[in-house]
């Protein structure tokens, strides 16, 4: 299976501080990928990067055999929740009707294909009969599920997911799960942070992150005790800690291991 | 009827009306855009940031929309110039330039004979006196104005949604908030003859403050701002006849006014609603 994304020695800056130093991972196309890593460890930079929304200081970061910035067409992005404003005043027909812009231009109508686009992520994100409803009257997670909407109903190879399951309900975590599960068999690539490790776990393909890409390749061999240490800096003092969340003791590394 | 008739008799009144319409409207569109970003800062530092041009205008005599127009693009790239070189936060920089250019305005101002005559005019307009040519001028800035937020509806729309997401849309976010500071200095330049460069502020915050209060898109938002501002305009106009008030003033102060009726009504009726649903 080819890579979608392949970077070599990126390094990405968020003003003068380097969020993530010098490293080499890859993204499989048609795998779901979880970025696992601490608090600050430059989760959300890569999935920015990958993007294009934040340009790479150094070194190489290819998306879809281009540049990111001339592959944003084919990349859709979903933010968490929380960090989009609900002051416009939209309905949830409205905001993921918005996912349709890229093809329409300025003044282009909407055509029926993309009517139906729209009309199947809301049914895929069970919001139908939230269509009407302004975002302020949803919970997070219902908001979470328009983004998500929305996000499926631009037209995409990638799907970049941000904490997608983070403080969610039950209802709209395991729909939201349900559609990371079902976009690879759709063809389409996904890739979301988390700070869960069960949810990495179940992913295809895993990238750690601490301020650098610590390791990537299958979650069982980067997800071992040795590098979970190395990126959360539990240490010696901590080694309970990685017994009760039942870390795999292997030390080895996979091929694509780091 | 002559109470609702008699303010706008004369053909001077009938012009301010017509002013006052015209910046009403202008204001409404670009004003819903303003409170949606959040820039009501900006707006404010904005109005009062023409000063300096339009001050210069009348001592050296020469158009003040001119003058206007030099001031808005010096504000724009002065704030620009600090938040790119410095670390400071952007509203810091507002603050700075708003005092700067108001302070240079009424320096500029005070060298003319007549100044606090023309300081007044200039801060708060001179709704009786705006004359025929000043209503053309204003019809045409209103008629851009309309049309390029109609034009640029959705790369407004997605970057008040997230920036980011406009990007990711190919809705180019930079160019969508440059033309939104070009609209806004339109509409103020456009205004500030009718109500002046302090109230037009009023016109630009205050209805669609409100009608964001009560709209569920923003169309509908545009468009009861639009009409609020409108009936401002009459009304105010109509009370600042009877009750000898000045013109923009009174203008201005409806809409704010109008504010908190509408602000009271929506949160008692939030509180029947809770109320209901509690008994339920």
């Amino acid at each position: 299976m080819p890579d979608v994304v392949i970077g070599q020695n990126v390094v990405i800056a968020r003003g003068t501080q380097i969020a993530i130093a010098a490293s080499d991972f890859t993204i499989p196309q048609g795998k779901i990928t979880a970025i696992i890593g601490p608090n600050g460890s430059g989760k959300s930079t890569l999935l920015h990067a990958i993007a294009g929304l934040l340009p790479v200081s150094s070194g190489t970061l290819t998306v879809l055999d281009n540049t990111p910035l001339n592959s944003q067409s084919q990349i859709s992005y979903v933010l968490q929740y929380t960090t989009v404003p609900t002051g416009t005043p939209l309905t949830v027909a409205e905001a993921v009707a918005m996912a349709r812009y890229p093809g329409l231009g300025l003044f282009g109508r909407a055509s029926k294909e993309d009517k139906k686009n729209v009309a199947s992520a809301l049914e895929r994100l069970k919001i139908t009969d939230l269509a009407k409803r302004h975002l302020t009257e949803l919970s997070g997670g219902q908001r979470q599920r328009v983004y998500v909407a929305q996000g499926i109903a631009q037209d995409h190879a990638i799907l970049l997911l941000d904490e997608p399951l983070t403080g969610l309900d039950i209802t709209s975590a395991k729909t939201i799960d349900s559609i990371i599960h079902e976009e690879p068999e759709r063809g389409c690539s996904v890739v979301l942070t988390t700070h869960d490790l069960e949810e990495a776990r179940a992913a295809d393909h895993v990238i750690l992150t601490a301020g650098r890409v610590v390791a990537f390749g299958a979650p069982e061999d980067v997800l071992t005790t040795e590098n979970l240490t190395n990126a959360y800096g539990l240490g010696a003092l901590h080694e309970h800690l990685a017994t009760d969340l039942h870390l795999p003791t292997e030390h080895h590394l996979g091929d694509h291991s780091h | 009827m002559e109470w609702f008739l008699d303010p706008f008799a004369l053909g001077f009144q009938q012009r301010a009306l017509a002013g006052g319409i015209l910046a009403g409207l202008m204001t409404a569109v670009v004003g819903t855009w303003l409170v949606l970003r959040g820039m009501s800062f900006f707006g404010d530092a904005f109005v009062h940031g023409i000063v300096p041009g339009i001050a210069a205008a009348v001592v050296f005599d020469i158009n003040p929309l001119l003058g206007a127009a030099a001031a808005a693009l010096v504000m724009v790239l002065a704030i620009e110039l600090v938040n790119r070189q410095t670390a400071l936060s952007e509203d810091t920089s507002i603050g700075l330039l708003f005092v700067g250019m108001l302070a240079l305005g009424v320096i500029i101002i005070s060298r003319v004979d007549s100044y606090s005559g023309s300081l007044t005019t200039i801060l708060f307009g001179d709704a009786l006196g705006v004359t025929t040519q000043d209503l053309l001028i204003q019809a045409i800035l209103a008629v851009v104005v309309i049309s390029a937020a109609t034009l640029f509806y959705r790369p407004l729309l997605a970057l008040s949604f997230n920036a980011d997401k406009a990007q990711l849309w190919g809705l180019n976010p930079g160019r969508a908030h440059a033309a939104l500071l070009v609209l806004i200095a339109a509409a103020v330049i456009g205004s500030f003859q009718s109500v002046g460069t302090l109230l037009v502020f009023g016109l630009l915050v205050g209805p669609p403050a409100t009608a964001a209060l009560v709209s569920r898109t923003v169309p509908r938002m545009m468009l009861t701002a639009a009409i609020i501002s409108v009936f401002s305009v009459w009304l105010g106009l109509t009370l600042s006849y009877h009750l000898n008030t000045a013109g923009s003033a009174t203008m201005a102060i409806v809409p704010i006014v109008l504010f908190f009726i509408v602000l009271t009504f929506t949160r008692l009726r939030t509180l029947r609603r809770e109320k209901v649903l509690s008994h339920a």
